[in-house]
């Protein structure tokens, strides 16, 4: 194993360690979930790694979690940013068009590019590039709709979704274009993943890195004094 | 064949908007606070009585009916693009409370934050309404609607994407008194005059 391949694992921990003291857990419960989860895996993958048997069905089990906890941090992301952004019926509706999409396009590419895998394995593997697609979706859409509504970008879900969309998208490019490397494709999926990922990373430290306070409205908030409801009032009226 | 047409539209999206973020975290991180200051002077006062003439369908039907058919498209098309520079103001004022809530959503004060907040979802609101209705109503302008169709009515742009537009930018209104409550009178009144 080449040392450079411990690169993403320990932005990871790193990663990890900020979201503790971000209090993460509390705020995006799914992605420090994702996070956590991300370095349990690296850890578990290291130590299969000299055996084949245990190697393989760890690889397999950690990429099928890693397909479901994308999807859940890909909706925890749009809850946050659509939950405030409006209350019209459509916006509930969204996310199941985003992830349709996503699982549809992955078919259709599985179709048209034959697979070597079979199985439940052909399954992760589509899952996977469906992911890929959600979280491009996701990322982009995203980017289009900010500027419209003048939202700030330093945000943690928009960063989230940043650090996501890059990777996703360097993967979907690489699994389309690479291909035609033919037997030196595995070693540039490979270091392009790496790099992809681990810049990725860092985009989540960067974001994470600067402290930024719950949106939840408080429950127990003080009622205004009388003085105060006057002054409202005062003002509604000469708006009216 | 159409899948990876759409596969390669995909990644050049996901391209775009990453090289669309590198130039936000290049030019505009860390963005400044927007304080109170920072508002006031900077909003267009927004004529709503105005915005209700346009959308009322008495009032559309009226123009018809007095109008010959040549004439009315003409007002239409005025009216239209009176209806946009409304909406345009909508937007503005809304881009400007969207950044104020954003600074205000930090504050230590949770009654605030929360005031700050409800601001934000309302301006955002706004922002998304005055962003469908402007594109309908280019699009009415430029393919010149009143040619192919009879005269698009304007009263069908009172919602856009289920949100009633004059009714959020009232909601709107109310969020923006209840989050600068404690400004002095002066100021409130400037406020009220210029949204």
């Amino acid at each position: 194993m080449n040392i450079l391949e411990f690169v993403p694992s320990c932005l990871l921990v790193v990663l990890l360690g900020v979201l503790i003291r971000r209090r993460a857990l509390v705020t995006l419960p799914g992605f420090f979930a994702y996070a956590a989860f991300a370095v349990a895996a690296d850890i578990a993958r290291f130590l299969t790694h000299g055996n084949q048997r245990t190697y393989y069905p760890t690889y397999w089990i950690t990429e099928a979690v890693y397909d479901l906890l994308g999807i859940l941090v890909m909706y925890e992301v749009l809850r946050t940013v659509l939950g405030s952004l409006t209350r019209a019926w459509w916006a509930r509706l969204i996310f199941p068009a985003v992830l349709v999409l996503g699982i549809g396009m992955s078919i259709v590419r599985a179709n048209v590019v034959p697979s070597r895998l079979s199985g439940l394995e052909f399954y992760i593997a589509v899952g996977e590039i469906a992911v890929r697609f959600v979280q491009v979706f996701v990322f982009a859409g995203l980017v289009t709709l900010v500027p419209v509504v003048g939202l700030r970008w330093r945000q943690y879900p928009f960063g989230i979704s940043t650090g996501f969309g890059l990777y996703a998208t360097v993967m979907l490019l690489t699994t389309t274009k690479f291909s035609d490397f033919g037997t030196r494709f595995k070693l540039l999926w490979g270091w392009t993943s790496l790099v992809a990922y681990s810049v990725a990373v860092l985009i989540w430290i960067w974001f994470f890195s600067v402290p930024q306070k719950a949106e939840t409205p408080n429950p127990e908030l003080s009622a205004p004094s009388p003085g105060e409801l006057e002054q409202y009032k005062d003002a509604l009226r000469r708006m009216r | 064949m159409f899948s990876i047409i759409f596969t390669w539209l995909i990644v050049a999206w996901g391209a775009l908007s990453c090289i669309y973020m590198l130039r936000c975290a290049w030019t505009r991180f860390p963005k400044r606070d927007v304080d109170a200051d920072d508002v006031i002077p900077f909003l267009y006062p927004v004529d709503l009585s105005l915005a209700e003439s346009l959308l009322d369908p008495a009032a559309e039907f009226g123009f018809r009916w007095k109008m010959g058919p040549l004439q009315f498209r003409e007002a239409q098309r005025k009216r239209m693009r009176l209806y946009l520079e409304v909406t345009r103001r909508m937007a503005h004022n809304a881009k400007v409370l969207v950044q104020f809530a954003d600074a205000e959503k930090n504050s230590c004060d949770p009654r605030r934050a929360s005031l700050a907040s409800i601001l934000q979802e309302r301006a955002i609101e706004v922002r998304l309404y005055s962003a469908l209705t402007g594109i309908k109503l280019r699009f009415w302008l430029l393919l010149r609607a009143d040619i192919l169709n009879s005269m698009p009515a304007l009263a069908h742009l009172r919602t856009a994407g289920e949100i009633d537009g004059l009714q959020t930018y009232g909601a709107l209104k109310t969020a923006a008194a209840a989050a600068f409550m404690k400004l002095p009178p002066d100021e409130l009144a400037s406020l009220t005059r210029n949204l």
